[in-house]
């Protein structure tokens, strides 16, 4: 520990620690423009000057470089270190004149106009060289540099050419202190220009999640990928995070665990996806940016979203015009047949949120308005009321027009016509849809699917949570479409199946199960295959397939199939099945009278 | 090449190589040897070439240089010698088979052979 | 060992010229059977680089200077064979006007004490065995064989030897400092990057005498316990470079240099590094980026090179002058270098001579000699016999002294508080017809360029300062100009990050100071006195002219109009403002006036003259 005077006052510090670092932990103001927390110091800017009295010497010192050494006396706002500032302002303020933050720190200097000739007033690079560092010593990518001298010097990739090795991480604009550093995507795509994604590869998902921890994504962690990209030769780019955390709570080395647990019930709740709104291209969803699904526009109206919960459209304005249209691929032949029960409430609430927000005129494209539930009809009244035109006919197509405005044309079936609205924005209330990899969650448990693609119950009216194999329950939209007060309710039961099963300790089953006789088993796994129920395993340690009881059904495939007549189905053996036959066939004996 | 492997060695060395400078070092003793055309005609070359070999044999160290004609043409090849701070002496009519004795005589030992003598200047 | 040679004749200024001069002299040699008596000398560079070819006779101490070829065959006859001198080769000394025959005759010679260039011009630089014969390696054997480590730094202590890059700091301390340095491997480096303008002695000094610097290192590696070293210079210096890597390799063959020197066990090891000349490279941290594979720019210096210097090691580093006075210190005693100089700047030191001076090049004198012994005795004047205005000393990073500070004897510390400062040594003596805005314009130009651009008020600071001056010069300057170039001036000066930066201001601000009413002159009455800023200067000559017509031979312009003997007048519209009428007007008729004068001024009768013979100018 050392101890130093900074403005007269007394200031306890760790050893090896710039006078800047010292003054950032004591809340003392230094103004800076080229350091940075978890960079190395380099001493451009000279903005950070502050008077260091040495044995009675005083002298004018970069307090990022300037190691704060036991005794020192440090001044960080006398005369010569203001007009030093305010000179070193002057400078930059002449050389890039029209950055906000040079202005405003040159304002804070007293400098309101540039002191010397503008030789380009479109400058911005002040040449502090954060993003070279960045670049260099985090990213490793190796892409920034310096180069020629003097007046003349300029930062960019070697002879300012585009290259490859450029990972394309926004390292150095996040950095750049001016803005001087753009990150344009080589291919101008669809998606180009929706902000509605995290901005780093550390962030917490949602606001709401929980736990409230931040998660990294590997596929844009800039230490991931320079891991990958250089097979393993760069192995700690970056790791600013992990600098910066107090807690020491980040840690790289962790990796996904298997754990493998023995359970007696299984609760499937995989949920939906939303369906793919490219698929039916007379939407034009992709084509503008202001056609979104209305998942999208949840996002965008929540408080933790992009705009801060704003209704506006890509360029940041107020939509004056809205069109929402329901049933986008749902209740439709070329897409799913089923209805998707939850969008016209919803779309009612958007409706509701969009006229609230923005008193834009909203247009509202449905067929049927399903308002099933308890407080749904009046709502869909008080929505009406509120203004929303109502469009009795199904949204057929959308345009966008060259000056960028959206055309909804539908069919007005109450009127009789065709109608067309010229809207700002259009959200589509998409389909949902099982989630893609329900076939494989389906063959992992056993489960079958309806034909609309969500899991099969066991019973469409009797039993909504049960599926055909024992043990195994369905929660909420996994097994169909449900808003939320059903798939609570949903859940709910799937919960109390699985805690009736469980608390039960003993379970009855039917006796009419497949049993293998192991003598005769040569372990040719083919009854595995065909059971249904999963309910056949081979048994390594002896070599032969057993049946699990509490699984089998006693549907008899595995019976059939065994091409060594090893399983037998018990209470079904072939010599009861013989003797049911015989006995059918016996003539009844004459009884005498 | 030597490796030096001491003070000594060096010093050694340096002993021997000194003889290569000389010209460039201060010497005690400088020979001037009158080239004029009347020198050469008379043979001075000569008496240059037996001079320099001489004073190699002999590991002399002197200056030798040249001068024109001085004047005293009918006694050329001149041979000066001029010793430190003595006087400085002229031989005159000099061939190659005086050079010897003028070395170890007079450059060597300091005793100026006076028969050869043909001007002396005081010091 | 070789024939007995009886003479030697050490030729210099060789390198990048045609080789005629050498062919011419051993083929006539040849041809007079004389090649076995006498040896021609490559020598090396001894700063007499505006009288090149020289040659030295020795022992006969007859010196030559501007020798071509075609010289030869009568140098060979008349001072070779008949030892007589040829008059006009000799070199004529600019204030007596008579001509020298002897080196050691010559004054400016005779006022110098050649300690750094000991060697320089009297050698062949690639031959160990002369500088051995010589004396050279004795204060290493010295040093190895009969002083530890700690007594060698103690004898630089006691020479009072501080650094002749520039900075001027004690070198003793500096060994000190980098021996208790922690670490097991440290460095020795040579600075031989000189960047100034008009200074070439590390350059004669590497190239000239290398073997000096070598010898000097390996016992600094000594003294600190350093067993590499690194010599770094510009790639530009390619005799340099050669004479450096035929020493270094000599050095080795001697077993002077690698392993168990001089059997004494010591390890140590030389490698040259070339780099891309620049002002701001020689600068110490930049040339250990340079090495080390980085950019050559400066870093902050809290941390003393000698605690993490080179790849963060303990590292010495010091200009390739105060390497070669090593060995002199050594064997000489650090008694012997203390008694000459000053109290506190002890030893000699080498100055580069230029501009407005009769003998321009290399000349080492004794610390403590004033401006006006550097200037007059040793420098020979001006020439013409015109009038001494400023001097300039310590390069770009110097300040300019005026006539006024003649008599102030030359240390680091008299010269700073004076506003300029030792630097490397070089000097640019400034007539009366030297304009100082116009100077202090030039120096700020060259830091300009030489800026490495990483600080934002060097880079920024000293171009606006350039533009402020080149306005005055111009004549677009304002009284306010000089307030705001002060300030600039005195931020740049306390904040830039390194060397340059801090000393660049020095011209501005000498200039300033001494000479401001020159600069008011400029902004307020539009004038250039010195007849430099061609805006700002219009040629006029007097009544009283005698009407020679030297000036009108020499206008490139014919725009000298006048009957002969009568008072001649100089066309405006023609005129170039050259300056070539002034030089050569004898009686110092033409004087400078500004626009604003010449214009309220008779113009010229534009008479159907016919113009004198065509002008010597075209």
């Amino acid at each position: 520990m050392i101890t130093l005077t900074i403005d007269g006052q007394k200031i306890q510090a760790e050893d090896d620690q710039t006078i800047l670092e010292v003054c950032r932990k004591n809340s003392i103001y230094i103004p800076t423009l080229c350091s940075h927390p978890v960079l190395e110091p380099y001493g451009a800017c000279r903005l950070c000057t502050v008077e260091v009295v040495r044995r009675g010497w005083s002298s004018l010192q970069a307090a990022c470089t300037h190691p704060a050494w036991d005794g020192l006396e440090v001044k960080t706002y006398s005369d010569p270190v203001m007009e030093a500032r305010k000179v070193v302002m002057g400078l930059l303020l002449s050389r890039a004149p029209n950055v906000p933050v040079i202005k405003q720190l040159a304002a804070e200097y007293g400098v309101a106009e540039p002191p010397f000739a503008v030789t380009d007033p479109n400058e911005k690079c002040i040449l502090c060289g954060l993003c070279v560092r960045v670049c260099n010593d985090m990213v490793k990518a190796h892409v920034l540099n310096f180069s020629q001298h003097g007046v003349d010097r300029v930062v960019g990739p070697p002879f300012m050419e585009k290259t490859r090795e450029c990972i394309g991480c926004g390292a150095c604009t996040i950095v750049c202190p001016t803005g001087a550093i753009e990150i344009v995507l080589e291919q101008q795509g669809i998606y180009a220009e929706k902000p509605l994604g995290p901005t780093s590869a550390i962030y917490v998902p949602f606001l709401q999640a929980v736990p409230r921890v931040p998660v990294i994504d590997t596929d844009s962690c800039i230490r991931f990928r320079q891991h990958d990209r250089s097979n393993g030769d760069i192995a700690d780019a970056c790791g600013a995070c992990q600098m910066l955390c107090e807690a020491k709570a980040i840690d790289f080395t962790q990796e996904d665990e298997v754990v493998e647990l023995n359970v007696g019930a299984i609760v499937v709740a995989t949920g939906f996806q939303m369906w793919d709104t490219t698929k039916l291209s007379q939407y034009s969803y992709g084509k503008s940016p202001n056609i979104i699904t209305a998942l999208e526009f949840e996002r965008l109206s929540n408080a933790s979203g992009p705009t801060g919960g704003q209704i506006v459209t890509a360029d940041g304005v107020k939509p004056e015009r809205v069109a929402i249209i329901h049933c986008v691929g749902s209740r439709d032949k070329n897409a799913h047949e089923y209805c998707s029960r939850i969008c016209c409430m919803y779309s009612l609430k958007q409706a509701h949120l969009v006229r609230d927000k923005t008193n834009a005129e909203v247009y509202e494209f449905y067929m049927d308005m399903r308002a099933f539930g308890k407080g749904y009809e009046e709502f869909y009244e008080r929505v009406q009321e509120e203004g929303v035109t109502m469009v009795r006919g199904r949204g057929a197509e959308v345009q966008v027009l060259p000056s960028g405005k959206l055309r909804v044309t539908g069919e007005d079936a109450n009127l009789g016509k065709l109608v067309a609205a010229d809207v700002d924005m259009v959200v589509l209330s998409s389909a949902i849809e099982s989630p893609a990899d329900a076939s494989k969650v389906g063959s992992l448990f056993g489960l079958s699917r309806t034909p609309d693609g969500w899991f099969a119950e066991a019973h469409p009216k009797l039993k909504p949570v049960e599926t055909n194999t024992d043990g195994v329950f369905l929660a909420g939209c996994a097994q169909g479409p449900k808003d939320v007060p059903d798939t609570v309710a949903h859940a709910g039961a799937a919960a109390s199946q699985a805690l009736a099963l469980l608390s039960r300790g003993e379970v009855t089953i039917s006796p009419q199960v497949a049993i293998v006789d192991e003598k005769l088993c040569s372990a040719c796994k083919t009854c595995l295959t065909v059971c249904p129920y999963t309910a056949i395993s081979y048994i390594i340690e002896d070599n032969v397939a057993r049946v699990n009881e509490a699984l089998c059904k006693g549907c008899g495939t595995c019976v059939a199939t065994c091409p060594a007549g090893a399983i037998t189905g018990q209470h079904f053996t072939d010599e009861q099945i013989y003797a049911q036959i015989e006995g059918l066939f016996r003539l009844p004996e004459r009884v005498p009278a | 090449m030597p490796q030096l492997k001491s003070l000594d060695e060096l010093r050694a060395l340096r002993q021997q190589l000194q003889r290569d400078v000389q010209a460039r070092t201060a010497a005690a003793t400088t020979i001037t040897v009158g080239m004029g055309t009347c020198g050469i005609a008379a043979g001075a070359r000569e008496v240059m070439s037996a001079l320099l070999d001489d004073l190699a044999a002999r590991g002399i160290n002197a200056h030798v240089t040249t001068v024109g004609c001085i004047g005293m043409c009918s006694k050329e090849p001149l041979v000066d010698v001029k010793r430190g701070d003595d006087p400085k002496i002229t031989y005159g009519n000099v061939n190659p088979t005086m050079v010897p004795r003028i070395l170890d005589e007079h450059v060597a030992d300091g005793r100026v052979v006076e028969d050869w003598v043909v001007a002396r200047v005081a010091a | 060992m070789a024939d007995q040679y009886r003479a030697d004749l050490l030729v210099s200024c060789l390198h990048d010229r045609p080789p005629e001069l050498l062919a011419a002299l051993d083929a006539e040699l040849a041809h007079r059977g004389l090649d076995k008596e006498i040896r021609v000398v490559k020598a090396g560079c001894r700063g007499w680089c505006a009288q090149g070819p020289v040659l030295h006779v020795q022992p006969d101490d007859t010196f030559y200077v501007g020798v071509q070829p075609a010289d030869v065959p009568e140098l060979v006859e008349e001072t070779l064979v008949k030892g007589r001198v040829v008059e006009r080769l000799t070199f004529r000394d600019p204030a007596t006007r008579k001509r020298v025959h002897r080196y050691a005759d010559i004054p400016s010679h005779r006022k110098q004490l050649r300690i750094a260039l000991r060697n320089c011009g009297l050698v062949n630089p690639e031959s160990i065995e002369e500088y051995i014969a010589l004396g050279g390696y004795e204060a290493l054997a010295k040093a190895l064989s009969s002083m530890t480590p700690e007594q060698v730094i103690a004898e630089v202590k006691k020479s009072g030897l501080r650094g002749r890059g520039g900075a001027g700091f004690p070198t003793g301390r500096k060994w000190e400092s980098a021996r208790h340095a922690e670490g097991e491997i440290k460095y020795v480096l040579a600075n031989g990057d000189e960047g100034d303008p008009n200074c070439f002695m590390d350059r004669a000094l590497m190239e000239g005498d290398p073997f000096s610097i070598v010898e000097g290192m390996t016992i600094g590696a000594y003294a600190i316990g350093a067993h590499q070293g690194y010599i770094y210079l510009p790639f530009e210096y390619t005799l340099a470079a050669r004479s450096l890597q035929a020493a270094l390799r000599r050095a080795r063959d001697f077993g002077l240099l690698g392993q168990d020197i001089l059997g004494s066990g010591f390890d140590f090891n030389i490698t040259l590094r070339l780099g891309a000349r620049s002002f701001v490279g020689g600068e110490s941290t930049a040339i250990m980026h340079a090495i080390e594979g980085k950019p050559s720019e400066p870093r902050a210096k809290h941390v003393h090179t000698t605690d993490k210097g080179l790849w963060e090691r303990p590292t010495c580093l010091n200009n390739v002058k105060s390497w070669a006075i090593i060995p002199e210190i050594i064997v000489k005693g650090g008694d012997w270098f203390a008694e000459i100089g000053t109290e506190r700047s002890k030893g000699t030191q080498v100055f580069s001579l230029a501009g407005k001076i009769n003998v321009t090049g290399l000349v080492e004198v004794p610390m403590g000699t004033t401006i006006r012994q550097l200037v007059f005795d040793v420098g020979g004047g001006l020439p013409k016999k015109r009038y001494f205005k400023a001097i300039q000393i310590g390069g770009p990073s110097g300040g300019v002294l005026p006539a006024g500070l003649l008599d102030t004897p030359m240390d680091y510390e008299t010269l700073a508080e004076a506003g300029s400062m030792m630097g490397t040594g070089g000097v640019v003596v400034m007539d009366d017809r030297t304009c100082v805005v116009d100077v202090a314009r030039y120096f700020l130009d060259f830091l300009r360029d030489e800026s490495c651009g990483k600080c934002s008020t060097c880079r920024e600071g000293i171009r606006r300062m350039l533009d402020i001056m080149t306005g005055i010069t111009k004549g677009q300057g304002s009284l306010a100009d000089l307030d705001q170039l002060e300030q600039l001036a005195k931020v740049v000066q306390g904040v830039s990050l390194c060397g340059l930066g801090k000393t660049a201001a020095n011209p501005v601000l000498s200039t300033l100071r001494y000479f401001r009413d020159e600069y008011e002159t400029h902004i307020r009455e539009g004038l250039c006195p010195a007849g430099v800023c061609r805006s700002l200067s219009r040629f006029h000559i007097l009544e009283t002219c005698s009407g020679c017509g030297l000036c009108v031979k020499a206008c490139p312009e014919d725009a000298i109009i006048g009957e002969k003997k009568q008072a001649h007048m100089i066309d405006q519209d023609k005129c170039l403002r050259c300056g070539a009428c002034r030089e050569a007007c004898n009686l110092d008729k033409i004087e400078i006036v500004s626009p604003q004068a010449i214009a309220m001024m008779p113009k010229p009768a534009v008479v159907a003259v016919k113009p004198a013979a065509a002008g010597r100018g075209r």
